[in-house]
């Protein structure tokens, strides 16, 4: 047996050694110490699961990135300042451990964790949120984030104060300033800097790159990319998380994003146990799954209306430059606000509920849907469908009806027009088809014309050349600012009526007071009396006639621990770090 | 040797003029790559016509496609706007997969095709020719796109078949031989779907060429001679036969890269039918004429074989 | 002779589902858009002659439907709700050839019952109603593309291999680039331009002869081997020496060679045809709501939830092949027939 001989400490040997490790346990405890600490349950290390996605991502590049699969998967690359909870729906402490705003609304200081690392070992500092920045709202990059970034008219300013805080600086109080900071994703500027130099940006972070060259600070990062197939992800080492044992996040391995270009697809794939994640699809395959549930593990959920409100709208658009005399005379009709009351009230929103979403939806009466609880103005009333009052109001409007029940103007000619709806979208299309049916229960002759998407988006925003369309829009965030150029008169998608140098009408002119009004109301309660009243404008004088609100539908199987989505997007993914395989 | 040349001139340019009336068509139809961004109510015009600036689109039709010709020249065929990279890299790895695809489907309908079609021709009337009849206007009936959802179902219920795809989750993991055996087993289903598809026009039309064939007087007069039933069949009747056989054939060529859309779009196969619908849709110009290139190439050059073959083949023909 | 009995037996068969088809408002209990909210993907109903006790009656009976509280969205037996089926029933006023009104339904039953002899669709509509008012649009579209292409086809096809040479290539060439163009994107592109006023008719009509057009180039190179070969045969040298003009031979020599390919590619066309119309209806470039068609039933079946959990939807396709192999025993019979007209 060996005899080992311990060497013999002298006391300052001693003593030293006991302070040089109170030394280094004190600073490793600092950094541990800006760690975020997340309070779910605790959950095993280790696994991998496949989630279906519906493309290729674009690009790698979040200031580049618009579409949805570039953006679900840069989200579990990347981090940002300040987090929306999706749960909540409330900011969260993310990158910048705390902040602080100034009197005025106009200056918010951030305070950013130490000690953190890139997904390549470099570390975090505040000269990448600079950096960053600078990327977003650099005008030559053309970031689809830059517009999010200018308050007031003016883009906001970021000066650096020291290695780990930052200023912002807004033209203007603004009340969702905050919520600005998620899906600002902090680039690494060791990585990023000489593209941006070199004015290459554009091409960096293309998914043609070895993983090598990709760092972030989300949970995972590049591990494989095969075009057209899948793309891996595996666990960030240097991650900021951890939970409340210690444990520093994620707890998966790897996720594995597999290309399903189609709904269908996906449903099969997930019911055949391929991937164990399935998020947003339709009511109906809801059911075909729903069958299986208890014994195939697997469970769906169904978490009420989410954000996308879907409408049905006219053309208000200024003609007088183009070239379409026959919809330029059924403007007439459009524009009085009886006839889209009176269409309003003959359309069957239960009817749409129940044939198209399968019940799994909210009737609307205005743009806000009931998933929305901070924004939803709940004394808006719900008027019931009344064949007797839409012929009231047309009555009341100058309309009539001819002995066989066809509706004709006062100039005796018959009421008819067309619906545009995009030919992939069916649930569009069948609600159109239920529009178009209740209709000529009023002696309207309703067409409906399903054009593939280009060609629709071209006939809304540039030639005009249509009557009348449904449309969805799926508002990214809770927030009424999201929505800011959607009701305000000047703004680009302000679908009913492009263009207008000013309001056309005097209750557009009030929607632009009161949107431009709520953006600088600091207090949440005032802001949503701002709000409300959008929402009764809207709901009285229907630019859009507001239909219904499909809910978020998700499945996993069993064996996936900590599975909370939310009806935010991400709606499976956006706790990721937290999920694990039991 | 002369005709091949003058055939292979004409294919040059053939290739040429569809590439410029398919960049023509293009840009006929209404709308552009950024409309989805557009409708975005987070993004401000500007940036979006600041990027349509950027990537050229506002410059005229003759630039465009001097641009895109000089890209072609260069090996990339152009730029994608949705994939951020040159056209050509993502063409191939695609076009590898639809051939695998097309190549063992035409193999296998034209193995089952031929013997069909044979024996129909010469059991005429009777038992085999009328099942055979039937069962081939009853596939030809149900749509493609039915057939392969079916198919589909059948996967998913028994679990025998992977529901799409070309490879599993663990693909990485997997020794040589169980990365072949994957991707076969991934490919049997679609395979098995499109040779079903395309063996019942192929099934009536050698059996129509052989009926004609067998009826034919010379047929009659060899008969008489005593010659052997066999040899009278694969020597004397197949022959004749052959003229719109071989035309058949250079059309399954041709239409390589084409036939297999649907099939790679409902079974998620990675070929060019997925990346060419999703490039339609969303206006990426350059990646729809990439493909549409690919596939006249394999047209050209279909229709050149079944050519080439017909004047070999046919000694009436050569006569002129 | 029995080619004669057989062709006749076709063209019969024919004759009666087309007089179906151009006489569905008799047939058909509802119209093709009436819509019963309550009622959406319900299952065939059937028709009973015993009830629950066991009872016969004479006259045929149907029950009525409610909810499935276990099951949502299927259905279960009201067995309280009983409607007898009645025949030769006032209904739903429809125009008999463009022309006449009628109301006259050969079977119903008494409101709020239903029939659905094939089911109901998505939005409640009788399916066998849509399928007979679908035939109306769909045949006729099958039967003018499947026209176009093959008289195109000969046009060309008998040219190109006749004369040869320049023509030849030129033509075939031709071909090859219409074969090649997207043809995805020019029918989007041609539909996209349209304005909006054209009625959906005409739509319809103006992108069935697109497709129509398209298709011509494979008859055309079947036809041109054919042609080809046929030119050089003996009997066409000898007629040739005789002084036989081009138009002559063409037609009493040459062409005739070529019905066996042209009567086969009809009867393959028309059925494909038949079927260009889904895939254009599954990309929206079909006809519009609520006009039926062929194409626009069998392409709710695209969607995996219906494939799966509605069966009777899958019955229109079904019924194609009682409707194409007619087409295709009137071809087969035909076929024969020209046979043994002496050349």
């Amino acid at each position: 047996m060996l005899k080992i001989r311990l060497p013999k400490l002298s006391a300052f040997a001693l003593v030293g050694t006991i302070v040089s490790s109170l030394f280094v346990v004190s600073t490793a405890s600092a950094q541990v110490a800006d760690r975020m600490v997340t309070d779910t349950p605790a959950g095993h290390a280790g696994g991998r699961i496949a989630v279906a996605l519906r493309s290729d991502p674009k690009t790698l590049n979040p200031a580049l990135a618009e579409d949805a699969t570039s953006r679900d998967i840069i989200y579990c690359m990347n981090a940002d300042l300040i987090h929306i909870n999706r749960e909540t729906q409330r900011t969260e402490s993310a990158l910048a451990k705390s902040w602080s705003v100034s009197h005025d609304g106009r200056t918010y200081t951030l305070r950013l964790r130490r000690g953190l690392r890139f997904s390549d070992g470099k570390p975090f500092n505040a000269d990448d949120v600079i950096f960053t920045f600078q990327v977003y709202l650099d005008e030559k990059i053309h970031s689809p984030q830059r517009d999010l970034l200018i308050v007031g008219g003016k883009p906001i300013s970021v000066q650096k104060i020291d290695d780990y805080t930052v200023r912002f600086q807004l033209a203007q109080p603004y009340a969702a300033a905050e919520r600005l900071f998620d899906g600002m994703p902090i680039l690494p500027k060791h990585l990023l800097e000489n593209a941006y130099k070199n004015g290459t940006f554009a091409k960096s972070w293309s998914i043609s790159m070895a993983p090598r060259e990709f760092a972030g600070l989300g949970p995972f990062r590049l591990k494989e990319y095969v075009p057209g197939q899948r793309i891996v992800l595996e666990r960030n080492p240097y991650y900021w998380k951890m939970d409340t044992a210690g444990y520093q996040l994620p707890y998966l391995n790897e996720i594995v994003f597999l290309f399903v270009p189609s709904e269908d697809a996906q449903v099969i794939r997930f019911q055949a146990g391929d991937t164990d994640i399935l998020s947003s699809f339709s009511a109906q395959n809801f059911a075909v799954l729903a069958h299986k549930q208890e014994t195939a593990g697997y469970h769906l959920y169904d978490l009420g209306p989410g954000l996308e409100y879907n409408f049905l709208f006219f053309n208000l658009n200024d003609l007088s430059s183009k070239n379409l005399p026959q919809i330029a005379r059924k403007q007439v009709w459009f524009q009085d606000v009886r006839f889209r009351q009176a269409v309003s009230a003959a359309i069957d929103r239960g009817g749409i509920v129940g044939l198209v979403y399968s019940g799994r939806a909210a009737p609307l009466w205005s743009q806000v849907t009931p998933g929305n609880k901070l924004w939803v103005d709940s004394a808006l009333p719900h008027p019931a469908r009344s064949l007797d009052r839409a012929r009231g109001l047309l009555k009341s409007a100058g309309f009539s009806w001819k002995g066989d029940g066809t509706l004709i103007d006062e100039h005796a000619s018959p009421v008819e027009f067309s619906i545009l709806t995009s030919s992939s979208n069916t649930e569009r299309t069948k609600m159109a088809t239920i529009i178009q049916n209740d209709l000529s229960q009023l002696g309207m002759q309703v067409h409906v014309v399903s054009l593939d998407f280009s060609a629709m988006v071209d006939r809304l925003l540039n030639s005009f050349d249509y009557e009348a369309a449904i449309m969805g829009v799926a508002s990214g965030d809770a927030d009424p600012t999201s929505e800011m150029n959607v009701w305000v008169s000047s703004g680009g998608t302000h679908l009913w009526h492009l263009n207008e140098v000013k309001p056309a009408t005097p209750w557009e002119a009030e929607l632009d007071r009161l949107m431009n009004q709520q953006l600088i109301t600091l207090n949440y309660e005032r802001r949503k009396r701002l709000y409300d009243q959008v929402q009764e404008v809207v709901a009285q004088e229907l630019p859009v006639i507001c239909l219904a609100s499909p809910d978020i539908l998700v499945g996993a199987k069993d064996s996936i621990g900590n599975f909370h989505p939310a009806i935010l997007d991400p709606y499976a993914l956006w706790n990721v770090e937290e999920l694990y395989v039991r | 040797m002369r005709y091949l040349t003058r055939r292979l001139v004409h294919a040059m340019l053939l290739l040429l003029a569809i590439s410029f009336l398919s960049f023509a068509l293009l840009q006929w139809a209404p709308g552009n790559f950024f409309d989805d961004m557009r409708l975005n109510p987070r993004i401000s015009a500007q940036t979006v016509d600041g990027l349509r600036v950027e990537y050229g689109m506002n410059r005229p039709f003759a630039v465009r496609y001097a641009r895109w010709a000089y890209s072609v020249l260069k090996g990339n065929m152009g730029f994608s706007f949705s994939y951020n990279s040159p056209v050509a890299p993502l063409l191939w790895a695609r076009a590898r997969n639809t051939l695998l695809l097309t190549s063992m489907a035409t193999l296998l309908a034209w193995l089952f095709a031929i013997p069909l079609g044979i024996w129909s021709a010469v059991d005429k009337g009777k038992w085999f020719d009328l099942a055979c009849g039937f069962s081939t206007s009853a596939l030809l009936t149900i749509p493609d796109l039915l057939l392969f959802l079916v198919l589909l179902l059948l996967a998913v219920r028994t679990g025998w078949f992977p529901t799409g795809g070309m490879v599993s989750t663990g693909f990485d993991h997997l020794s040589l031989w169980g990365k072949i055996k994957d991707v076969a087993n991934h490919f049997a289903l679609p395979t098995v779907g499109l040779a079903v598809v395309t063996l019942p026009v192929l099934v009536r039309h050698i059996r129509s060429a052989m009926i004609e064939a067998l009826e034919s007087p010379f047929i009659r007069a060899a008969r008489g001679h005593g010659i052997p039933h066999r040899r009278l069949l694969f020597r004397y009747a197949l022959p004749a036969a052959a003229n719109p056989l071989i035309s058949l054939l250079g059309f399954s060529v041709a239409t390589m890269v084409s036939a297999s859309v649907i099939v790679e779009v409902v079974m998620s196969w990675p070929g060019l039918g997925p990346l060419m619908i999703q490039a339609i849709l969303s206006r990426d110009v350059n990646i729809v004429i990439g493909v549409v290139m690919l596939s006249s190439v394999f047209l050209v050059a279909g229709n050149l074989l079944a050519d080439v073959l017909l004047f070999v083949s046919d000694p009436r023909i050569r006569v002129e | 002779m029995k080619h004669r009995r057989k062709l006749w037996g076709a063209l019969i068969l024919l004759a009666g589902l087309h007089g179906v088809v151009l006489f569905a408002g008799f047939f058909a209990p509802y119209s093709s858009s009436a819509q019963d909210r309550e009622l959406p993907f319900a299952p065939p109903t059937r028709a009973h002659f015993f009830d629950i006790r066991g009872k016969f009656h004479a006259h045929p009976f149907v029950y009525g439907l409610k909810d499935d509280p276990k099951n949502f969205g299927a259905y279960e037996t009201d067995f309280a709700q009983v409607y007898p089926l009645q025949f030769f029933v006032q209904g739903s006023r429809y125009r008999i050839a463009g022309m006449f009104y009628s109301r006259l339904h050969l079977f119903g039953v008494g409101s709020p019952g239903r029939i659905f002899v094939m089911g109901s669709d998505g939005y409640g509509r009788d399916q066998f109603t849509r399928f007979l008012y679908g035939g109306q649009i769909s045949l006729a579209a099958g039967l003018i593309a499947a026209a176009f292409s093959v008289v195109l086809g000969i046009i060309i096809g008998a040219l190109a291999g006749f004369y040869g040479g320049w023509i030849d290539d030129v033509l075939m060439r031709g071909g090859d680039l219409f074969m090649a163009l997207p043809w995805l994107y020019l029918l989007f592109a041609v539909r996209a331009a349209l304005p909006l006023h054209i009625a959906e008719w005409q739509v319809f009509l103006l992108l069935v002869a697109v497709i129509g057009l398209i298709g011509w180039v494979r008859p055309a190179r079947l036809i041109r081997g054919v042609v080809l070969s046929a030119k050089e045969r003996n009997f066409v040298v000898a007629a040739r020496a005789f002084g036989a003009s081009d138009a002559y031979l063409l037609r009493r020599h040459i062409l005739p060679q070529t019905y066996g390919i042209v009567l086969t590619q009809m009867t393959l066309l028309i059925p494909q045809y038949i079927l260009a119309e889904v895939t254009l209806t599954f990309l929206g470039l079909g006809v519009g709501e609520p006009m039926p068609s062929w194409g626009s039933l069998l392409s709710s079946l695209q969607q995996y939830y219906v494939l799966s959990s509605y069966w009777w939807m899958f019955v229109p396709a079904l019924l194609l092949i009682p409707v194409f192999l007619a087409y295709y025993l009137a071809a087969d019979a035909l076929q024969e027939r020209l046979k043994t007209v002496p050349l």
